[in-house]
């Protein structure tokens, strides 16, 4: 008995509708409703190993700002979600931070780093 | 005497530093941008989350990322930019530009060529008329993003968010990421008012109820907001006796819609469309002045800053075009809205290169159909065809230059979308 799983692709605006099917062993067999290639592997992905960017913020010590951006820069498995709010939460980075620059490496276990997403001089 | 400008760019959001960008490239010698803020930006240094240039770099970035990069191009190209600086005047007369600056003082301004880039604001509460008290703990969307963002403020713990534009959405998700919980999402229409994807990644991946044709009919709370009552509305609009409910939370978003922020374009005495709320633009992105110039969600609000940055550009090469004589045409051919068009932009196309004009539909077509541009002699200058189409998502119609330039004697011209 396949299986069929429908969610909408989050890969860009468009929002395509897309219908996975998988085989008795949890394969899939096809991808429908894709409009292009990122559409396709997003549905494979979503299927196997559901992944999101995360985005939040970090307190920073005599910035401009008291909160820095902050960005997964790959995207980190969904259910470890929660778990990396928390250890982003928890830290406090000094200014000046610099976009792009590693605040932590491989958050919680997984292969995704958080970097900051933006600039912030000091004050 | 005021010194030498030759376009003066007013805001510095993406419209504005893409316009500095383009007026630069197109050979202006001297391209100012004010902000009144001490940062460069706009509204997008408070989007943190990704979703932003997959169109113009191939990759989704979040909005200070997308900034970061169009700003590093803008300081390469030689704009100038002034923050801190508020433009609280422009005389219709002589188009001088009246500026506010703690160390520069107040100055009068003379530039060849303005571009208005001031971007558009949030409809507050007192937009919608909501009985019942007013206490703390009600924010427009955009209002919490900024504090939670920027400030590092949680405006509460147990959200309601009425309306479902994108921004709510996204702060829906925000909150439950920063702890808080949602206890839905309440639209009025019978169609969501954001992206489809940001309903699932950011309320199905979370489980948040999103109702569609249900709105708020009463707040509660004293001091702070204890509770909302929710009800259910019919074909129009009203609420249906017997639906309502009461919905705990200390916290209610606004996400109801964004409207073009023009104070200073009426003072310039441009023209403003009665229903997109921003100036009158032709495809040059020129306005009923001829010397002023608009782009971004100033002029119309877009779906997705690739577009605003494209505008920019557009716009700022045109008003450093203007600026050295290299285009005196205001208004041309009149673009007319056909029966299933809400709002479009731009409202006139001179033919002078190709163009795009952005329009929303009124009403859903979920089924195959197509967007269209036709003259009045009948000549089809577009067509495209659609799986669907739908407010939320805008639609472009393509036009060529040289198929303009074929029919001389247009007068007008028709853009629609039709089921096929």
């Amino acid at each position: 008995m396949s299986e069929e799983r429908k969610f909408i692709c989050v890969s860009c605006p468009l929002g395509c509708g897309l219908t996975v099917t998988l085989d008795d062993a949890g394969e899939v067999v096809s991808v429908e409703g894709n409009t292009c290639a990122r559409g396709a592997s997003y549905a494979r992905s979503e299927v196997k190993d559901p992944r999101r960017v995360f985005a939040s913020t970090v307190r920073v010590k005599g910035g401009k700002l008291p909160v820095c951006p902050v960005r997964s820069k790959t995207p980190a498995p969904k259910g470890k979600l929660f778990d990396i709010t928390r250890a982003v939460a928890a830290l406090e980075v000094e200014a000046p931070v610099k976009i792009g620059q590693v605040l932590i490496h491989n958050v919680c276990g997984t292969d995704a780093d958080i970097v900051a997403s933006r600039d912030l001089e000091a004050v | 005497m005021s010194e030498r400008i030759d376009v003066l760019i007013i805001g510095a959001g993406p419209a504005g530093v893409a316009a500095g960008i383009g007026a630069r490239r197109e050979g202006a010698e001297r391209v100012v941008v004010l902000e009144r803020d001490w940062d460069l930006g706009g509204i997008l240094q408070q989007c943190i989350h990704p979703g932003f240039g997959l169109r113009t770099f191939k990759e989704e970035l979040t909005g200070p990322e997308y900034m970061h990069r169009f700003i590093q191009q803008a300081h390469e190209a030689g704009v100038e930019f002034r923050t801190n600086t508020m433009v609280f005047q422009i005389d219709r007369e002589n188009n001088t530009v009246w500026t506010m600056n703690k160390e520069r003082g107040i100055e009068a301004l003379n530039p060849s060529a303005i571009v208005l880039t001031m971007g558009c604001r949030e409809r507050p509460l007192g937009a919608i008329r909501i009985p019942g008290t007013r206490p703390a703990g009600i924010y427009t969307a955009g209002t919490a993003q900024r504090f939670v963002n920027m400030e590092g403020y949680m405006p509460g713990k147990r959200a309601v968010i009425l309306g479902s534009g994108d921004i709510g959405l996204i702060m829906a998700r925000r909150m439950i990421w920063e702890g808080a919980s949602v206890e839905g999402v309440y639209e009025v229409m019978s169609w969501p008012g954001g992206l489809r994807r940001n309903i699932a990644q950011c309320l199905d991946d979370y489980g948040i109820p999103f109702h569609l044709k249900t709105t708020v009919t009463r707040i509660h709370g004293q001091d702070r907001l204890e509770g909302v009552t929710v009800a259910q509305v019919d074909d129009y609009m009203t609420p249906i006796a017997g639906t309502e409910r009461y919905v705990e939370c200390d916290t209610l978003l606004l996400a109801i819609g964004l409207i073009p922020e023009n104070e200073l374009s009426r003072m310039a005495g441009v023209d403003i469309h009665p229903v997109t709320g921003g100036p009158v633009v032709n495809d040059l992105l020129q306005t009923s002045n001829p010397a002023i110039f608009a782009a971004g969600n100033v002029v119309i609000v877009y779906d997705l800053v690739d577009n605003v940055s494209d505008e920019g550009l557009i716009a700022g090469a045109n008003a450093a075009k203007f600026a050295a004589g290299k285009i005196t045409s205001a208004m041309r051919i009149p673009v007319k809205g056909g029966e299933n068009v809400r709002l479009y932009s731009p409202q006139f196309v001179t033919g002078e290169a190709d163009s795009t004009i952005f329009m929303r539909v009124t009403h859903p077509v979920e089924t195959a159909c197509r967007v269209f541009a036709v003259t009045d002699d009948g000549t089809e200058l577009y067509s495209q065809r659609l799986r669907y189409a739908r407010p939320g998502e805008m639609n472009e119609v393509r036009i060529k230059a040289d198929k303009v330039k074929a029919s001389p004697n247009i007068s007008n011209i028709t853009i629609d979308i039709q089921p096929v």
